[in-house]
């Protein structure tokens, strides 16, 4: 395979008016002698033979590439690798969080959240203790707890399940859920099309122990 | 080597000192040699409600600064010869306590006693941090009360975290004292029941404290209220100090009035 890499000086033209531009070539095309000229517009038969009497190259309707520095190519070719190295990175992040909310890393704690202690958790967690008074917890997946609940909850998972005393403040994505309905037995708190729906799951309370 | 104990209730008030002096002379009276020293430095109380205030000659912030020595400083009851104190400095404040410092005070101290009782400052600032830090066992004093309850709570939460002993991977002993029980109002269901006290906080139960007029006669007095024999709360501090010792003491129940039916049905005519 042989190769040649030339660079060769365009006049580029657009046909408008027929008689104008014949005009314009008999008294320019000496200059365009080794012109290649672009032509945009109608190409009439008469003005491919009028080319063609004054022996000029030409090529018609074609989009020319656009000289760029070979630094300015290999910067774009970086800019490339950078935007997919970071929209792969945010795919990364998303299937990260959805697997969190998918029931994975699930956590067991079995001491009891004291006042003042605040645990924030990415994943689920099952607590098997109280969270007293003046403790915080903070989630993103879901919860269980056993035992009553008189702290603060921040849960952002599918769902959450606890007895919550009248002192407590459950906060379930955002929305602040009544007390009254947590009181006395577990119950299931859920997110279904955008509705909190909260479910007491056994008639009678457990004990746990 | 002696045992450690802080006193400890994170709300002020509820009646620490007062329990610090009486477990102490109950201890004294049992027959085994203990100290009480005063860790609320820049208030100190204990010297008062001991009957001691007079007899303060140095502090424990200067034995510490090796000013004077333990045996200097230490102060004997006048009722039993098994209590001694050591006061608090009434002039420093709590960020004069050094960890270093306080750890040489107390491996000295219990070398020579049987039990170490500290009196921790209210709060969960440094001097209280300082208190718990080298304690093997601690008593926690509320009142049937839900703010007494969640300070006490927020104290054992900062021991189980911030105690020398937790760091070693050891467990630190807790102990839960309800002071001031009416049971009147237990039975109308205006006061915490001990139950659900115990229940928030998940410690042993030592003892519990009725409520008694005669304490803040017995603190102005200067003589802990243990020593009057027909005082409810004196009885409640003889009992706490008992198991202390180590003596099976049943739990009475100060949650139900002893007044009686008859008493009551006499009451109305009055």
């Amino acid at each position: 395979m042989k190769n040649n890499q030339y660079s060769v000086k365009i006049f580029e033209t657009t046909v408008e008016d027929e008689d104008e531009f014949i005009a314009f070539f008999d008294t320019n095309y000496a200059l365009f002698q080794d012109h290649l000229i672009v032509l945009h517009g109608n190409l009439s038969p008469r003005i491919e033979k009028y080319l063609l009497s004054k022996s000029l190259k030409y090529i018609h309707n074609v989009t020319l590439p656009k000289g760029r520095s070979r630094k300015a190519l290999e910067e774009d070719l970086l800019q490339r690798e950078r935007e997919s190295a970071i929209s792969m990175q945010i795919v990364e992040a998303k299937l990260k969080k959805l697997s969190s909310r998918l029931q994975n890393n699930l956590m067991v704690m079995d001491s009891m959240v004291r006042s003042g202690r605040e645990i924030s958790i990415e994943g689920d967690l099952l607590l098997l203790n109280r969270v007293n008074s003046g403790a915080t917890i903070n989630i993103t997946g879901n919860l269980i707890i056993t035992k009553v609940v008189e702290g603060a909850i921040r849960c952002h998972g599918n769902f959450m399940m606890l007895t919550a005393s009248p002192k407590a403040n459950i906060i379930f994505h955002g929305v602040e859920v009544e007390n009254d309905l947590l009181e006395n037995k577990l119950n299931r708190v859920e997110l279904k099309n955008n509705e909190i729906i909260i479910t007491p799951v056994l008639k009678k309370e457990i004990n746990w122990a | 080597m002696g045992i450690v104990i802080a006193v400890i209730s994170g709300k002020g008030g509820v009646g620490k000192t007062t329990a610090t002096a009486n477990l102490g002379l109950g201890i004294g009276l049992n027959e085994k040699k203990c100290v009480v020293v005063d860790f609320d430095i820049g208030q100190r109380n204990l010297d008062m409600i001991l009957g001691l205030e007079n007899r303060v000659v140095y502090d424990m912030v200067q034995v510490m600064d090796e000013e004077a020595t333990v045996q200097q400083a230490l102060i004997k009851s006048k009722v039993s010869e098994n209590l001694f104190f050591l006061a608090a400095s009434q002039s420093k404040d709590k960020s004069v306590l050094k960890s270093e410092k306080v750890q040489k005070l107390i491996n000295s101290l219990k070398k020579d006693f049987d039990f170490v009782i500290l009196d921790a400052p209210a709060g969960i600032e440094s001097g209280y941090e300082h208190t718990i830090e080298f304690a093997d066992a601690a008593i926690v004093v509320v009142n049937p009360e839900v703010s007494s309850i969640r300070d006490a709570d927020r104290a054992i939460g900062i021991l189980d975290s911030k105690s020398d002993k937790v760091k070693n991977g050891e467990e630190v002993a807790k102990y839960l004292i309800i002071n001031r029980i009416v049971a009147d109002m237990v039975e109308s269901g205006e006061m915490l029941k001990s139950d659900d006290i115990l229940e928030i906080l998940n410690i042993k139960l030592l003892g519990k404290v009725p409520e008694d007029k005669g304490v803040i006669d017995a603190s102005n007095q200067g003589k802990p209220v243990i020593l009057d024999k027909k005082s409810i709360a004196g009885q409640a501090y003889i009992r706490i100090a008992g198991r202390l010792c180590g003596q099976q003491v049943d739990m009475k129940d100060v949650e139900i009035s002893d007044s009686g039916l008859f008493k009551r049905i006499v009451g109305m005519f009055r």
